[in-house]
C-alpha cells in the first residue's frame, strides 16, 4: 500500500503523561564519568523518566486519557474505538486496550484492541484509527500510544504514555501517510525469548557478562546499533521526501518535522540529510530520551505545545524502528486541545 | 580528492575518543583501547555524511587498518 490519504478525520487533541521519577545518565561511579559523558554527548540523552515497579505504560496512558476526555468534554459512551499501540502491555494476553475499556468506563460497544508496534507506531496508529473513522464505522476514537521500555541498566529508553483523540469531521483537511515494513530486519531490535518461538526457561534468567563488561540476561532487549543506524539514516530521508511529493504541498509550508527520538547520532544525520534547520526539528532527547512510539507526541507536548495552540500548524511526523517498520504522516492541526505535560 | 590525512582527521572526530590517541594509516583501529560500538557508529555516520558512502557494520569490521577504511571511499 505505502501511500494513502485519509479524509474527514479531525485531530481533536492529545495529552502526554510521564513518570515523575527522573534518572540522570551522568549518575554513575566517578571512574566511569568520562566514558559516560562521551556516551551521553553522542546519544544526546541526559535525563530519562522511569516508571517505579508498580507503574505500567497503561497507568500513564490512563491518566492522560482521563484528563483529555475531561478537557474535550467527551462522554464515555461516545467513544467508539480505543486502540492501544504498545510493546509493554499489562499482560502478554489479553489486550491492554480491553482492560482500559473497562477501567475508563467506556461502553461495551467500544472496539478495543492492541497493536504491537514500537518506535514507528504513531503514524501507523493515526492511520488505523483514522481509516476506521473515515470509513464511517467510528465517530470518536482514542489512540493510546507509548511504552515502558526504560531501565537503569541502559541509557537510551524512557517511559511515556500518550492519548490522541480523533473525530469524524467532513470539513477536516486530509491526512497523508506513507507506511512501510521490512521484516528481513526483525533481528535488529528483538526480545528473543519469552514468547512462543523460544518459550520461557530457567536458563534465560541466568546473567552473563557481555563484551562491554555489563551483566545481561536473555530477557534484555537486543539491539544491533549499526543495523538500526543504517536502516534509519537510509530509509527515513527518502520516505519523508516521498510523502511530501505525494501530498503535493510545498516543503516550506510544513511548520515542524517531528521525528521519532532515537538518539542524537541518528536524528542529526536524518536532519542534515534532509537539509532541515534545527528550529523546524524539535527534539526531546536531552530530557526524555527515547520514548519509543510516544516520542512524537511527547515532543509535541514538551516542545511545540504553544505553537500548536496558537495557530493552524502543518506537521510532518516520522516514526521508525523495531520491525523493521517506518511510517510518515502529514497532518494539519487546527483548534485542537493540547494538555500541558502530565506527571504521574 | 580525499587525502589520508584529511580522512584521519575526520575519523578522529567521528570516534570522539576521550583521550587523544595518535592514529596513522597503519593503525589497527579495532585494537585501539577506546574503540567501541559508539566509535563504530560514529565511523559509519562519517562515511555517510562526509563521503556519501553507505557502509554496514560488517563492512566496517572486515577492515583492519585505517588504510583499509580509507580504501572504502573508492
Amino acid at each position: 500500500m505505502g501511500l494513502s490519504t485519509v479524509h474527514n478525520v479531525r485531530y481533536r487533541g492529545m495529552a502526554t503523561c510521564v513518570p515523575k521519577h527522573k534518572v540522570s545518565n551522568l549518575d554513575c561511579p566517578p571512574a566511569k564519568r568520562a566514558e559516560r559523558e562521551r556516551l551521553t554527548r553522542n546519544i544526546g540523552i541526559y535525563e530519562r523518566r522511569l516508571c517505579p515497579g508498580w507503574q505500567c505504560f497503561s497507568d500513564l496512558a490512563f491518566e492522560a486519557t482521563e484528563q483529555l476526555l475531561a478537557e474535550l468534554e467527551w462522554q464515555r459512551d461516545e467513544i467508539d474505538a480505543l486502540i492501544v499501540v504498545t510493546q509493554s502491555p499489562d499482560y502478554l494476553i489479553p489486550s491492554t486496550a480491553i482492560i482500559l475499556q473497562d477501567r475508563l468506563g467506556l461502553s461495551h460497544a467500544t472496539i478495543a484492541f492492541d497493536v504491537n508496534l514500537g518506535c514507528s507506531g504513531y503514524p501507523f496508529g493515526l492511520h488505523l484509527l483514522g481509516s476506521m473513522i473515515a470509513a464511517g464505522t467510528v465517530k470518536k476514537g482514542l489512540l493510546l500510544v507509548g511504552d515502558r521500555s526504560g531501565s537503569v541498566r541502559e541509557p537510551l529508553f524512557s517511559d511515556a504514555g500518550t492519548v490522541t483523540a480523533l473525530e469524524f469531521d467532513a470539513s477536516a483537511p486530509p491526512m497523508y501517510f506513507d507506511l512501510n515494513s521490512d521484516g528481513s530486519g526483525y533481528r535488529a531490535i528483538i526480545l528473543p525469548v519469552g514468547a512462543h518461538r523460544e518459550p520461557p526457561r530457567m536458563q534465560h534468567f541466568i546473567p552473563f557478562k557481555g563484551e562491554d563488561g555489563e551483566w545481561r540476561t536473555a530477557y534484555d532487549l537486543q539491539l544491533d546499533g549499526a543495523a538500526v543506524l543504517s536502516f534509519s539514516t537510509q530509509r527515513v530521508p527518502p520516505a519523508v521526501k516521498h510523502l511530501i511529493g505525494y501530498a503535493g504541498v510545498p516543503e516550506e509550508s510544513i511548520d515542524f518535522f517531528l521525528f521519532h527520538q532515537a538518539n542524537r547520532m541518528i536524528n542529526e544525520t536524518i536532519r542534515k540529510k534532509l537539509g532541515l534547520p534545527t528550529e523546524k526539528v524539535p527534539s526531546t532527547l536531552h530530557d526524555f530520551g527515547n520514548t519509543s512510539s510516544a516520542s512524537i507526541p511527547v515532543t509535541m507536548t514538551v516542545r511545540i505545545r504553544d505553537e500548536l495552540l496558537a495557530r493552524p500548524t502543518r506537521l510532518l511526523m516520522c516514526g521508525f524502528g523495531i520491525g523493521l517498520s517506518w511510517g510518515t504522516a502529514l497532518v494539519d492541526i487546527d483548534g485542537a486541545s493540547f494538555l500541558p505535560l502530565i506527571e504521574a | 580528492m580525499a587525502t589520508i590525512g584529511d580522512f584521519i582527521e575526520k575519523f578522529t572526530t567521528a570516534v570522539d575518543f576521550q583521550d587523544p590517541v595518535e592514529i596513522t594509516p597503519d593503525t589497527v583501529f579495532a585494537d585501539l583501547a577506546q574503540w567501541d560500538s559508539l566509535a563504530a557508529l560514529g565511523t559509519i555516520v562519517m562515511f555517510d555524511m562526509e563521503y556519501g558512502k553507505t557502509i554496514t557494520g560488517e563492512t566496517l569490521m572486515s577492515c583492519r587498518t585505517i588504510n583499509d577504511l580509507f580504501a572504502l571511499i573508492g
